[in-house]
């Protein structure tokens, strides 16, 4: 045993432990010793010196004294850390601190609870300061231009946590210190302000400060709050846990709990701060029914009536099948659960999708191709256990910013990485190997990939002999490709690829990570495919630190998918084309019979009622029209529609379109569960009261079942818990799921009876399916291409910005407009000065399906002839020239080629 | 440890395209905010971390930018009272915003120290500055040079091919070179006397494909130019001693840290490297100077290596030590000039001769920095163990004038009054058991009229000044210390004796590095030995 004794008392010791770690686990008390400069989450730094201690090499032998946050325990330390010498030291040390800290904030102002700084000094005592007054910083004056985030800097004692947290956590290095000496101190950027600085406002730095000398807008840290709640954030498929604080019924301050497995007390600035959407003026209060073409308030039954009046004779008329309804991956399981059930149940058709559709719906039908399951093989966590990160066609750093500060402390640290990118994004530039591909060759530098690894006999031969089918079919195309034309092709030398491929195939663990640049493709779901492939020949699956990893776009993909929110697939991935399915689900309901055809999927409905074969659409939070392409071609199909439904929480380019608008309440307002892209059901629970007389989805949903005549078994009032056992029951693989098993971190799927969740699919090749399986495929171009690529020479692809959610219904609706506030179209400089444009410009891009106006921004970040913007603002509606060329498989929309032309105006 | 991602960008260029070199050039640019912004993108960091490193230093900070000159403010040139004279001669050539300070340039033995266009002077009359700065004629930096036993570091290297040839037998017999240190009893003289054969076996065990040999030759401390002259003097000893260290760990680079205010120096070593490749004496190994730019807390090792890899050099927490995690965070020997510069002599002649020198554990010879009191100033290579009474007699041949006290080793080395001299032998141990420091065995005098007040108020207004800020201790404690004993000068506050006392302890218990923690040595020293002098600067009670 390891034995170190504290006040002459022995207790084994941990390897590695500090002397601060020690003494706290044994005295079950954080506050055993006082510490001002160090935080969990961060690096041992040693700077404030409170956390000193004296230690002996015998029992009351001659001591020194040390900073117990960095010194580790050693073999027979003798360890005094309450000692007089100690406190006095400590209180020396808060005196000199003093000397330089404004006198009115040594305690709390009334109605306002005390910083980790003031609570400290508490603890030591607080000093007469007895210095004589000299030189100080109390007069910097504060910045307060950004909207989140605030500094007063008189009240900085340099405790470098800010700066740490900024480099440690976030991965940015805004925040640093300047000067030596007396006069160092905290700067931003150029010694600039936040607002002027290249800060990502995630808010690191002020949830670390022990000070105010850095707050937010809300001064989050020193609400005395009626309660704080804590919920799952809605703003993208990483499922941060957040502590939302509550006063008088209203949200005051988000910050994020250092418990949280998933974000461990880091979020970014959506999650923290864009809150304020939720009550927003414009939020919707009341149903509405348009009369005459003009929205009227009405009351609920009204409402519900006129729309299971007209849905019914819809029915009656036409059949169930011309009635689709399309789900949102905003909205919790329970939700999409209970509207997939009311389209099938209670409409009688399979029309029924989601949103998914118009991201991820290839890696789920790919993924369950080659391993059996389309969800992630592993966990985040895994990050810190891989030797090699493969990221495909995705920018976490924007769209999933928690995962995304962790892949880029891993590539800023070394690791090896591998970036396939048109864009040359931050992580593209910190990666060891980017190749900078041209929109839609996916398949094609993976073929490459696949080759190089062939050629340089990097496969796993055993893991591909034991555990999968149809190598040998997949190894002779790809040797048979020609290199030289892939790389021309793609644009990619041959070489980098070459070298890519090494590096993947020799790593002892790699991880691949893809986004909607694999996805929204022609080619979607063959690329996810080829994904598979490139992980079971290289034995890159069912181990820690390895596997195939989707990052999921909004919070709640990966469950609206598991809910059934599919035309083709009911709740739990079972294939409804098939009559004992039928007959599961028909029991599971206590129905009669299930809907036998399968139904459209989303640009099928669109298709479905240009000619006339669909009538009506229920929508549930999703705005159509903005974010699915081609958005003339949207609006001619909404034209034809006898009935549209939309339940929402603003008004929106398709609420405009519909027949009764329902408002829901956010996710604010109700109880749920989310399930983030590595499986992980989380709770989201009721923070505030619903806003107005809006109604959770769920509840709109009960309701609407009920009037056309189905009664859902957990009652007419919605209620999470009620409805997560009745999924648990039908859905095999979340049999152990309960609300109160969830607890505070949530459970990844599987989830067995008995509650055990599972990090990891496919451990040691034992595949979902059986077996793996390979696909292989020829590169093709993009139609898009094919057809209208001579007459619209530039390739435009689109994608997210980091400040706003999609569409930006909701970020729109916050302070994170005014960081962002606009789309741009980025264009290497070159293109742009042949057409005579200048940066900041306002252009004309148009394609074969309409034209829209945006500003440029020069960017070197694309290559020659390929464009990139954004969707999150309708003043410029990218949308209206977007294509309708889809994924082969499963239709996803490939916004990421696009064919266009752009001219001055 | 902090700063791994800015560590590990800046490794990414390593050395050849170092970080700091580049911070350096880009801050003394006309456009500097312009050229630093284009380093921290093309070095994939944020501005504040360029800044941050770029406004540490005194030779890149932007108010420094337009500084011509720079006249010593050391200890040795303060307490010799030169400087006002210099600084007024050389208003004369430059607008008092051109003429900037360097915290000692190794002149110690003249005075009258300032550095132009890249070289060190000392000129004490009018004349002799003008005709530096118009004619630019170069001054040799002369002083005396001697030993009072076997000459170790001080004899003359005839021929630097058979210098080297040395190194051939030590090839792929590492255990025998450790052995040799380890007997030898070499120990660091940098001033903290760790074994060095003990640095060899650490970073000989530590699985790395990537170690580095670094020589830390930023001789800080005022008063001490032994290191200077090694380099200036003796560079293929010191060269010698890195390349071998680094045969012995399997390092393939060594890192010279040498320090701004030695210009010559580094020139110097630098031809001496072009020597060893030009006749192809060493193999596999490459040589890199770094030079730093005006900062003496870059002395402490993880300072130092902090500032190779552009980073602000703070200190760092320990453990890791850089034997486990040192330059861009891989195993690396580090000591200090002269230990090198001992390495060939001990493994020529085997390290029982080398311990048979010297006095119990303090072994071999240590270079004695004596100042411009000394009627024979110089530079004087001394068996451990000798009186330093004898050294006084014997090399420096008594005081110029009447001397109450001397301080030894550095800023951070004890005041010794005079009456103590004579107990006192040049060893660790005999310095550090009578309360004092071996340090660098650099002596500065201080003359009978000198206030000792304006002393401490120099050694505390150095702390301040030179101190990284990262730990409270020191950032505000010497700031504050000095604040006192300036207002105790210039008025009539007393300073209150227990909050003195409650300082020194607060500094010398809870600073991160010997900077903070090492300067109430002195302090105290001063306060128990001239108590009648600076009773009436406190309260008395």
């Amino acid at each position: 045993m390891k034995t170190a004794y504290i006040d002459n008392v022995g207790y084994e010791f941990n390897s590695g432990e500090t002397i601060l770690e020690f003494v706290r686990r044994i005295e079950s008390n954080k506050d055993a010793i006082p510490t001002m400069c160090q935080d969990d989450r961060l690096e041992n730094f040693g700077s404030c010196r409170v956390c000193s201690v004296e230690v002996a090499r015998e029992k009351d032998g001659p001591t020194r004294t040390m900073a117990s946050c960095h010194t580790p325990v050693g073999e027979g330390l003798y360890i005094y850390h309450n000692t007089d010498k100690m406190k006095r030291l400590r209180k020396n040390i808060v005196e000199l601190v003093l000397t330089d800290y404004p006198a009115d904030k040594v305690f709390p102002p009334e109605n306002k609870k005390a910083t980790p700084f003031q609570e400290t000094i508490a603890q030591i005592g607080i000093p007469n300061v007895r210095y004589p007054e000299g030189k100080n910083h109390l007069d910097i004056e504060p910045d307060r231009a950004h909207p989140y985030i605030k500094s007063d800097l008189s009240q900085c004692i340099n405790c470098f946590r800010c700066v740490r947290a900024c480099e440690e956590i976030q991965g940015e290095m805004i925040l640093g210190m300047s000067g030596r000496g007396f006069a160092t101190n905290i700067i931003k950027g150029f010694d600039t302000s936040f607002d002027e600085s290249a800060c990502v406002s995630c808010g690191a730095c002020v949830q670390t400060c022990p000070t105010e000398a850095l707050t937010d807008k809300y001064e989050t840290k020193t609400l005395v709050a009626d309660k704080t709640v804590r919920t799952t954030c809605t703003y993208c498929g990483v499922g941060c846990q957040l502590e939302v604080s509550v006063i008088d019924g209203e949200i005051k301050g988000i910050q994020a709990p250092e418990t949280a497995e998933v974000n461990e007390g880091h979020t970014c600035l959506k999650g923290r701060f864009a809150f304020e959407f939720y009550n927003h003026s414009e939020r919707l209060r009341e149903p509405m029914i348009k009369k005459n073409g003009k929205f009227e308030e009405v009351s609920w039954d009204e409402a519900y009536d006129f729309i299971a009046t007209r849905m019914i004779a819809i029915k009656n008329k036409y059949g169930a099948d011309a009635i689709g309804g399309i789900s949102s991956s905003r909205a919790t399981n329970e939700e999409n659960y209970l509207m997939q059930k009311m389209i099938r149940v209670a409409v009688g058709t399979n029309n029924i999708d989601g949103c998914a559709r118009v991201c991820h719906a290839p890696t789920a039908y790919g993924m369950q191709q080659s391993f059996g399951t389309g969800a992630a093989t592993n966990s985040v966590e895994d990050l810190k256990q891989t030797d090699a990160i493969f990221l495909f066609g995705a920018n976490p750093v924007k769209g999933h910013p928690v995962t995304g500060a962790k892949i880029k402390q891993a590539f800023m640290k070394g690791i090896t990485s591998i970036v396939v990118d048109p864009i040359k994004t931050k992580l593209a530039d910190l990666a060891t190997y980017h190749l900078q591909i041209r929109p839609g060759t996916n398949v094609a530098i993976l073929n490459m990939i696949c080759h190089y690894i062939i050629a340089d006999n990097l496969v796993d031969d055993s893991f591909i002999k034991d555990h999968t089918e149809k190598y040998e079919e997949f190894k002779s195309h790809v040797e048979g490709l020609n290199m030289d034309e892939l790389s021309v092709l793609t644009g990619v030398d041959k070489e980098l690829v070459r070298k890519a491929a090494f590096a993947y195939a020799s790593a002892e663990r790699a991880m691949e990570f893809h986004g909607l640049g694999v996805t929204e493709h022609f080619q979607g779901s063959k690329t996810v495919m080829l994904l598979s492939n490139l992980a079971m020949m290289t034995g890159n699956i069912g181990r820690n630190g390895v596997g195939l990893n989707p990052l999921r776009g909004q919070n709640n993909v990966q469950g609206a998918a598991d809910m059934g929110v599919q035309p083709h697939q009911g709740a739990g991935y079972m294939d409804i084309n098939k009559p004992e399915v039928q007959q599961y689900y028909a029991d599971k309901y206590g129905v009669e019979k299930m809907p036998e055809r399968e139904g459209y999927k989303i640009p099928q409905m669109l298709d479905a009622a240009i000619d006339g074969k669909l009538k009506a659409l229920y929508i549930m939070g999703e705005d159509t029209i903005m974010t699915d392409p081609n958005t003339n071609h949207s609006i001619k199909a909404f034209e034809k529609l006898e009935l549209i439904v939309v339940q929402e929480l603003f008004m929106t380019a398709t609420t405009e379109m519909a027949d009764v608008i329902l408002p829901a309440s956010s996710y604010f307002e109700k109880n749920g569960t989310f399930t983030n892209g590595e499986r992980r059901v989380q709770r989201v629970n009721k923070v505030v009261e619903p806003i107005g007389n809006t109604k959770p989805d769920g509840q709109i949903i009960i309701d609407m079942m009920d009037r056309l005549g189905y009664q859902q078994p957990t009652g007419l009032t919605y209620n999470a818990a009620d409805v997560i056992e009745e999924i648990s029951d039908v859905i095999p693989f979340m049999k152990g799921l309960s609300w109160d098993r969830l607890g505070e971190n949530g459970l990844q799927w599987p989830i067995k009876e008995d509650g055990t969740d599972t990090k990891m699919l496919h451990i040691d090749g034992a595949f979902k399916k059986g077996i793996g399986t390979f696909h292989h495929f020829d590169f093709e171009e993009s139609p898009e291409i094919v057809t209208h690529g001579k007459k619209f020479p530039f390739i435009l692809t689109t994608g997210r910005e980091l400040e706003h959610y999609n569409s930006g219904t909701m970020t729109r609706r916050t302070d994170n407009q005014k960081i962002l506030a606009k789309d741009v179209l980025e264009v290497h400089p070159k293109d742009a000065r042949r057409k005579g444009i200048e940066d900041n410009e306002i252009v004309r891009i148009f394609s074969d399906r309409g034209s829209v106006e945006i500003p440029v921004k020069f960017s070197k970040n694309v290559k020659r002839g390929v464009l990139r913007t954004t969707f999150h603002q309708p003043e410029v509606f990218i949308n209206i020239i977007t294509g309708s060329v889809g994924d082969e498989e499963t239709m996803t929309p490939e916004y990421k080629v696009v064919a266009v032309d752009f001219e001055r105006i | 440890m902090a700063n791994k991602n800015i560590r590990t960008l800046s490794s990414r260029k390593e050395l050849d395209d170092n970080l700091f070199e580049n911070i350096a050039s880009a801050s003394q640019k006309e456009q500097s905010k312009e050229e630093l912004q284009k380093l921290s993108k093309r070095f994939m960091l944020d501005d504040s971390v360029v800044l941050g490193t770029s406004t540490f230093y005194d030779f890149t900070r932007e108010e420094n930018k337009n500084k011509k000159v720079h006249v010593c403010t050391g200890t040795a040139c303060m307490v010799a009272r030169t400087q006002d004279n210099i600084h007024k001669n050389l208003e004369d050539h430059f607008n008092s915003n051109e003429i900037g300070h360097a915290a000692c340039v190794g002149h110690c033995h003249s005075n009258n120290a300032f550095m132009y266009d890249d070289k060190t002077y000392n000129a004490a009359t009018k004349d002799e500055v003008k005709n530096i700065i118009n004619n630019k004629s170069y001054q040799n930096n002369d002083y005396k040079v001697a030993s009072n036993t076997t000459p170790i570091l001080t004899s003359k290297i005839d021929d630097v091919a058979a210098f080297y040839q040395l190194a051939e037998q030590l090839k792929n017999n590492s255990q025998n070179t450790i052995q040799q240190l380890k007997t030898s009893n070499l120990r660091g003289r940098g001033g903290a006397g760790f074994p060095f054969w003990f640095k060899l076996d650490a970073v000989i065990k530590e699985d790395s494909n990537q170690k580095y040999i670094v020589c830390n030759a930023d001789e800080g401390d005022p008063g001490a130019y032994s290191d200077m002259y090694l380099m200036e003097h003796q560079a293929h000893k010191v060269l010698f001693g890195m390349y071998v260290a680094g045969l012995t760990v399997g390092a393939d680079t060594g890192v010279l840290y040498i320090r701004g205010e030695y210009p010559d120096s580094i020139k110097i070593v630098g031809e001496a490297i072009e020597e060893l490749i030009a006749k192809n004496l060493i193999q596999n190994f490459k040589f890199k100077i770094i030079r730093g730019q005006g900062s003496y807390v870059c002395g402490e090792e993880t300072a130092l290596l902090n500032s190779i890899e552009g980073l602000r050099p703070e200190v760092r927490v320990r453990p890791p030590y850089p034997a486990q995690y040192g330059l861009y965070g891989k195993p690396t020997v580090l000591s200090n000039v002269e230990t090198f510069a001992n390495i060939h002599w001990i493994l020529e002649n085997g390290g029982e001769a080398y311990a048979a020198l010297g006095k119990g554990q303090s072994t071999g010879t240590k270079l004695v920095s004596l100042d411009s009191f000394f009627n024979s100033p110089g530079m004087y290579e001394i068996e451990m163990g000798t009186p330093l009474q004898t050294i006084f007699d014997e090399f420096g041949g008594g005081f110029k004038s009447e001397i109450k006290g001397l301080q030894i080793g550095g800023p951070l080395g004890g005041i010794v009054p005079m009456h103590k001299i004579k107990d006192l032998t040049l060893d660790f141990e005999s310095l550090g058991s009578n309360g004092f420091l071996l340090g660098h065995a650099s002596f500065v005098s201080i003359p009978v009229d000198f206030p000792m007040v304006k002393f401490l108020e120099h050694l505390l207004e150095f702390t301040a000044d030179e101190s990284c800020g990262k730990c409270y201790p020191c950032r505000i404690g010497s700031h504050r210390g000095m604040e006192m004993l300036q207002k105790a000068q210039n008025s009539d506050y007393k300073i209150d004796k227990q909050l003195f006392d409650d300082l020194l302890e607060t500094l010398e218990i809870g600073s991160l590095c010997a900077l903070g923690g090492g300067i109430p040595l002195p302090v105290k020293n001063a306060l128990q030995y001239f108590k009648n002098e600076l009773n009436e600067y406190f309260t008395n009670d």
